[in-house]
């Protein structure tokens, strides 16, 4: 059980989207993180077949997966980041057909979509049709569909984008409970949303593959320090000229800023412990989006 | 399973909805239209409905028979007795004449193929023909359809055909049975006129429904889970082209059904076994069938080429991921050829006669003179359509398959 990506590359006119990505999965969830733009779902989108690589090439246990062909799609599961499906079917319709295509017999398909169903609390809703689905349903039938066939290797791009809180928390759990046996992908410019669930984190920048390991190894990987500096409201903007931010928390008389640097940025900067937040500011130079209500919990 | 749910989606649709609507409601208007047969009574006034179709039907059938010289001396005699009656007389006199036509009605079949047959020529059509012939003429009846073509062919439209061409229109016309067996044949009549338009209508809508079988995976995003999957690239795609064929046949023989059933159970159908010809609509075909054969082929032309039709839109659709652009090719397919039309010219005519909206219109195409000489073999276009079409049809359908299954995704 081995997906391995050799000098993968895909160019969209003079732009490089993915510019020769090597790495190697196994069982485990790994955790793609990067900011919109960094060519996660055009990998993603390769790893399904979607679209052929300019160069290099995707094996599964050593054999080149466009040669797999269906053997390879028998095996996978897909939920895009922009999940289209026929808004008149039903959600049950809907994954009878997905799973038809998918290869599943009807009696088997009858079972499978009961168990998922419930496992993603849609059985309420197995009736309502597709258009009238809120966007979390909808993204809950989008993981259904990709686990129908119970696929060996699971693909999901940006399965929180545009969830409430506390949406997204549920389908982290879900996420996680549905990860075992299996090779899961996950794509997010979130950090929140892998931060606990995944066993291998990638970072992805213009491409490329900037780093991967586990969120420790991440952190630890950042050759500075994290330093907490109490300024003045007017001193701001010069602090954030010259350092890198990577939170602002107004308080009383000024703000309390945590910068990333390996002097102390200021009198009496408090060090602090790095976190995976800290790492992504560090290595993509813009602040990681921070959902307020993630912040608390 | 993968067909159920293709043929679901196309019907899920709002739009799949209405033109089901639509069809049901230009099918019963088509039969209104088609079944509108007027009756003149005693009185010269026009009756309609049942009672009127079933008092011309009556009418007509007392001149049921073998059309021969002896039947054709009695239409002349009693044409000439009602025009000597002194309604027949009134010259200006709107009701008297109505009254006149209405003593005609019965043989009045007859004496329009006696206008055809003593006109002055192959391409003329004299009304009043009959009333200017004396009985004695009759026996030149079926010579005259010959001997008209043969001047025309000869004369007129001697560098149309080639000697060879002209001999074999000759050939088919002598070897037409004379003489035809006449009886009341509206009811065929009446069914082909309108077959155009119901075929047509049809073509329009199952355009519109198979337009989106393929395009619409990609309007709606739904592409990347379809080609992600197992049969993503082999039987899923197959079912798609297998959903457009089945929704072809299926609602064209449905309607054609129904559009059978309702205008011949209104209208009758007598004649069936009867040569075409006995029809002055078809007095010039050089194709000898029965009004059942024709039906046949009208039929058969009909779904070959929605069949057609429906397979190029489904492969503009497969082809260009674009519904809009797919739905507009059975517009073009129906509708360009009668505006090409304008431009006489015998190569565009040539072209025009292979064109598969000519298999729409059987009923219209029976009368044209359209033919293809391969060597010294003379071939007429209604075989030449239903062999052009159906291959074309078979080799589309792989081709729409192939097409869609190696899409490769932006
Ligand atoms: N079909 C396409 N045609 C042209 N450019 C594309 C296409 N798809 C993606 N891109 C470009 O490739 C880059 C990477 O996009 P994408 O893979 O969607 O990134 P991400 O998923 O990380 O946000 C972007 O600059 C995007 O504009
Ligand atoms: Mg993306």
């Amino acid at each position: 059980m081995e997906l391995k990506m050799n000098t993968l590359t895909k160019e969209f006119q003079t732009l490089r989207a993915v510019n020769g990505i090597s790495y190697t999965m196994h069982n485990g969830v790994y955790g793609l993180l990067g900011v919109n733009g960094a060519g996660k779902t055009t990998l993603m989108r390769m790893l399904c077949t979607l679209m052929k690589p300019d160069s290099g090439s995707i094996t599964w246990n050593g054999v080149d997966i466009f040669k797999l062909d269906g053997e390879y799609r028998k095996l996978l599961g897909y939920l895009p980041q922009e999940f289209g499906f026929y808004p008149e079917f039903s959600v049950y319709d809907y994954l009878m057909y997905i799973a038809s295509i998918k290869g599943l017999r009807p009696t088997t398909a009858k079972k499978r979509i009961e168990t998922l169903l419930s496992q993603v609390g849609m059985s309420k809703a197995r009736n309502k049709k597709m258009k009238k689905l809120s966007g979390g349903m909808k993204r809950r039938v989008g993981i259904a569909q990709a686990m129908l066939n119970d696929p060996k290797i699971l693909i999901l791009d940006e399965p929180t984008a545009g969830l409430d809180p506390n949406e997204r928390i549920r389908f982290r759990n879900l996420i996680s409970e549905l990860s075992e046996d299996r090779m899961v992908l996950l794509s997010t410019h979130i950090v929140s949303d892998i931060e606990y669930i995944a066993n291998e984190i990638l970072l992805m920048k213009d491409g490329s593959l900037t780093l991967s390991g586990t969120a420790e190894e991440i952190i630890a990987s950042i050759p500075e320090k994290i330093w907490n500096c109490t300024v003045f409201k007017s001193e701001i903007s010069n602090y954030m000229k010259q350092y890198k931010i990577s939170n602002i928390k107004t308080v009383a008389d000024g703000a309390q800023l945590r910068v990333i640097s390996l002097e102390s940025p200021c009198e009496h900067a408090v060090l602090e412990s790095a976190t995976l937040e800290d790492a992504f500011l560090y290595y993509f130079g813009e602040k990681a989006e921070v959902n307020e209500y993630d912040a608390e919990i | 399973m993968m067909l159920k749910y293709e043929i679901k989606k196309v019907f899920s649709r709002t739009g799949g909805k209405i033109s089901l609507f639509l069809l049901v409601f230009l099918l019963l208007l088509t039969c209104y239209f088609a079944t509108s047969i007027s009756y003149v009574n005693e009185k010269g006034e026009s009756e309609n409905g049942y009672r009127a179709v079933q008092k011309l039907r009556q009418a007509k059938k007392e001149w049921a028979g073998l059309l021969d010289d002896e039947k054709l001396r009695a239409v002349l005699t009693e044409n000439a007795r009602i025009n000597a009656m002194p309604e027949g007389q009134a010259e200006n006199n709107v009701t008297l004449s109505n009254i006149t036509y209405g003593r005609k009605q019965g043989f009045s079949d007859i004496s329009s193929l006696i206008s055809h047959a003593f006109a002055d020529g192959f391409r003329e059509y004299d009304y009043y023909k009959a009333d200017s012939l004396c009985a004695e003429q009759a026996g030149n009846f079926y010579p005259n359809r010959i001997r008209l073509l043969r001047d025309w062919l000869y004369d007129e439209a001697k560098d149309q055909f080639s000697e060879t061409e002209k001999t074999w229109i000759i050939a088919q016309y002598e070897a037409l049975e004379t003489p035809y067996i006449y009886d009341y044949s509206d009811g065929w009549q009446q069914l082909f006129e309108f077959s155009p338009t119901i075929i047509m209508i049809t073509m329009l809508v199952l355009g519109y429904l198979v337009s989106g079988i393929f395009s619409n995976e990609f309007s709606l995003k739904a592409d990347s889970v379809f080609y992600s999957s197992v049969y993503g690239r082999n039987k899923a795609v197959s079912a798609k082209v297998k959903a457009g064929i089945c929704i072809t046949t299926t609602l064209y023989f449905i309607m054609i059904l129904l559009y059978t059933v309702i205008v011949l159970l209104y209208l009758g159908a007598d004649s069936m076994n009867h040569p075409i010809q006995i029809s002055w609509k078809n007095w010039k075909t050089f194709y000898n069938l029965t009004f059942g054969q024709e039906y046949l082929l009208i039929v058969m032309g009909g779904y070959i080429g929605c069949l057609f039709i429906s397979l190029l839109t489904m492969f503009i659709s497969a082809k260009t991921k674009s519904s809009i652009l797919a739905v507009i090719v059975p517009f073009i397919l129906v509708f360009l050829p009668s505006f090409v039309s304008f431009f006489q010219s015998s190569v565009v005519n040539k072209i025009l006669g292979l064109l598969p909206d000519r298999l729409l219109q059987i009923s219209t195409a029976i009368n044209y003179f359209d033919l293809y000489s391969i060597g010294q073999t003379v071939v007429p276009a209604i075989p030449i359509l239903f062999l052009l079409y159906g291959i074309l049809s078979i080799a589309l359908m792989p081709v729409i398959y192939l097409e869609y299954k190696q899409k490769q995704l932006g």
